[in-house]
Formats: C-alpha cells, structure tokens, sequence
C-alpha cells in the first residue's frame, strides 16, 4: 500500500517537472528576458574561474587533443605543406590583383574587406555541452566587441557574437543551426543558404539555382548580399556533395567548413557591422 | 530532508564548476563527457526514479545556464536520465559493477536521446544529425565511467534520508 502510494507521488513529481520544463521552453521561445540575464549573470561569475583554470589546464588539454587527434594532424600537415607550397606561388601574382582590386574599390567608393579592423581574442572555453553551440571569448565591449560581429580564425568564419560583457564575449559557433548564413561558391554565379547541420563543423546549403554548375572542392565565402549579417568574402568551406533537384531548380549542397572547431584557441572577432 | 537539499545543490554546483572548467576542455571527436548527466544518473541509482528526477531536473536547469540551446532542454535531458536510472536500478535484483555502468551507459542514452528529439520538434533539426550518435557513444561511455565517484558524492549528499530510507524498508 505504501509502495504505491510512493509509486504514485512520484508519478506526480515527475509529470510535473515535465511540466515545469515545457513551460520553460515555453516562455525561452518568446523570448522571455529573465533568461538572458539569468545566463549574462552566470557567465560573468564563471568567466573569472574559467581564466584562471584555462591557463592550468591548457598544457593537458593540448596533450590531449594531440594524444586523440595525431592521426588528423599529421594528414593535415602533410596537406598544409602542399598548399603552402603552392600558395607562394599565387602570392606574387595575387598582390598584383589586390592592389589593383583595391584601387578600383577605392574609385568606385567600396570598402575592402580585408581591411576591416579585427581584434584578436583567445578562446577561454569552448561549448559546455555537447551539441557544440558556443565558445567563450577573452574580449568584450571595452574592446569594440558588439553583438552579432562576425568571428573568424586564420582558416575562415567560425560563427557570430551574440552575448557580450566588458570583458568577455559568447559566440555561437555557425555549425550550431541556430542562424543561416549567406553564401556565393568561389568562380561562379552560385549563391545560397547555408546552416549548420551538426556540431562536426558541416553545413548544409540550400536555395542554390540549379542551372548555375557548383562542383566538389569548390569553395564558398560569404555573400554579404544587402541586409546579412556577415560581411562579403569571408571563407567558409569547401563543397563536399552536390544534389540537385531538377524539378524545383534547385540545388543543395553540403559543406565542410574550413576552420576546426574542435581545436579552437585563437578567435578574431571582425569589427563589422551590417550597413543601416 | 533540508540537508540532502543543500548537500546536492553543493554536489551541483562542484560538478558545474568542474564541467565548465575542465571537463569541456578534454574532448574526444569533439565531444565532452556530461557530469550534469552523470549526476542525474547516479542520484536516480541511490534515490529511486522521483529523486532522480528532481536532481536531474535541476543540474540540468544549471547546465541550461550554461549553453544557448532552449532553456529548460537539458533540464529535460536530466530528468529523464534521472528517471531511467532509478527505474532501471530499482529492477535490477542484484548488483555488479558492470550492470552499474551499463545502467549509466543506458540512462545516459535515454537523457541525450530526449534532448535531441525535443530540440527537434523545437525546429532545431540540428540536434538530430550524424553527430548525435558520436554524441550518444562517448558521453555513454563516459558517463559509465565516472558514475562510480558520481555515486560516492550523491551517497554523501543523501546520506539521511538513505538511512531513512533502508530503516523504513
């Protein structure tokens, strides 16, 4: 008789945390503000801890991810001394091109993206759960770090500012799915939707006019069509499967993303905001 | 009964720190071991499904604080780890070291599962991709291993009412 009675006030319990939950989920989807300053709050409290740890435990950490990651490393090496060696080739022809391109940027009034100001950050924690969603950076507004500023590394765009503090910014990583980014294919007309299907850093884009011929190993950049949120030219990826849908015109595609975010320690958040 | 309370939100808030700044940092195809989970988990074990629930419910709400995925999912995803583990304890006649890790291995399974299906039919059709079952294996493993100190910090958190517990049996 007890057992069941116990049986069934935890029956109770459970359904109502249940219930607590969705109507959490509930009020989180419209936007509630208690949220956000509830989470501003605990990042401002942890952010001091997590510098202080990051700075004990990154030499284990780097053993580490080169203990599980040494395989990848010495492929993507191998990869890098490949391209580096014909990159310095493309160097010289390409700073012909830039200061060309700069020139006509110049007379005909475009800013050149390149020289967008950016300030150089490192990463003091990366996502805290598993779905991958956001880093933490060791910069803030004091040093003109606002909402929505794009971040990049050496390697491409990586995701977007979205929670910033005087000392401290959150970024949400591009592969978390939660934003779309707009995207041209390098050499071509082509340009989509792109999102993140997965915290592995693969991208899936869409809305991509099928008669334009985007192939594998092509790369894509940023748009920076009018009203995006990311500035033109920013690399992404690199096209790893096409489908197209001959029926609706159009294509999809998949892309795996330049930058790794699995080993991320140096972030730069581009000083750029959308026009109007 | 106030004293479990305010020994778990300590056992809580350890795990907290601990996951914020280390555990995130040690990560294996990406992926991190959950001590939010496991402590769900090992609380469902010692304290039956409700308890389970309870503690589950709450170190997720705190890991919630913590990500930018909607607030109260992983507070789901505690819940029901929670829950599986005491359901799954409380049918096991008798106890070994490697039904122990299997039922944490499940529970944990369980708690990531529903995350990712409620995020789903949250439109973040994301949470459902290839990486999930990457995400399933190591946290699963993960979670096996560390449920046995999990265990010692919820026994010294329940501790009272444990004893209760046993004397009222």
């Amino acid at each position: 008789m007890a057992s069941l009675r116990r049986r069934g006030r935890a029956r109770i319990t459970i359904s109502l945390l249940l219930l607590s939950a969705v109507l959490l989920l509930t009020l989180d989807s419209r936007g509630s503000g208690p949220v956000q300053s509830a989470r501003s709050a605990v990042l401002s409290v942890l952010s001091p801890l997590g510098s202080a740890a990051a700075t004990v435990v990154n030499p284990f950490r780097n053993a580490w991810n080169s203990a599980f990651d040494q395989g990848n490393l010495k492929k993507e090496n191998e990869t890098l001394r490949e391209e580096n060696d014909r990159l310095k080739g493309d160097v010289t022809a390409n700073s012909i091109a830039k200061e060309q391109l700069q020139q006509l940027l110049q007379l005909v009034g475009i800013p050149f993206v390149g020289d967008t100001p950016v300030v150089h950050t490192r990463v003091v924690t990366g996502a805290v759960g598993n779905f991958g969603d956001r880093i933490e950076l060791d910069k803030g507004s004091n040093a003109g770090i606002e909402r929505n500023m794009p971040v990049v590394t050496g390697e491409g765009l990586i995701g977007k500012v979205i929670e910033v503090s005087e000392n401290r910014s959150v970024v949400s990583l591009l592969s978390s799915g939660t934003y779309r980014v707009g995207f041209s294919v390098v050499g071509t007309a082509a340009i989509g939707i792109a999102q993140g299907s997965g915290g592995d850093g693969s991208l899936r884009g869409s809305n991509i006019d099928s008669r334009q011929a985007v192939t594998v190993g092509a790369i894509t950049a940023t748009s920076g069509l009018a009203g995006s949120p990311f500035p033109p030219n920013l690399p992404i990826g690199t096209v790893t499967a096409v489908r197209t849908n001959e029926a609706e015109l159009e294509s999809t595609v998949d892309i795996s993303m330049f930058a790794n975010l699995n080993s991320l320690i140096y972030a730069d958040v581009v000083l750029w905001k959308p026009a109007g | 009964m106030k004293k479990p309370a305010l020994r778990y939100l300590i056992v809580i808030a350890t795990a907290a720190l601990l996951q914020y700044t280390v555990v995130t940092q040690f990560r294996i195809l990406g992926v991190s071991a959950d001590l939010f989970l496991v402590i769900a988990i090992a609380t469902g074990m010692i304290g039956g499904a409700e308890r389970g629930a309870i503690v589950g419910f709450a170190s997720g709400l705190c890991l919630d604080l913590m990500v930018t995925t909607p607030f109260g999912l992983c507070a789901i995803s505690g819940l029901v780890a929670g829950v599986v583990a005491g359901l799954l304890e409380d049918a096991t006649v008798h106890s070994a070291r490697w039904l122990t890790m299997a039922i944490a291995f499940i529970a944990s399974v369980a708690g990531i599962l529903s995350f990712a299906v409620t995020g789903t039919l949250l439109a973040r059709p994301d949470l459902l991709s290839g990486h999930l079952f990457t995400i399933l294996v190591i946290v699963g493993v993960a979670s096996a291993a560390l449920v046995f100190p999990a265990l010692r910090a919820c026994r010294w958190a329940d501790s009272e009412d444990s004893l209760l517990r046993a004397a009222a049996r």
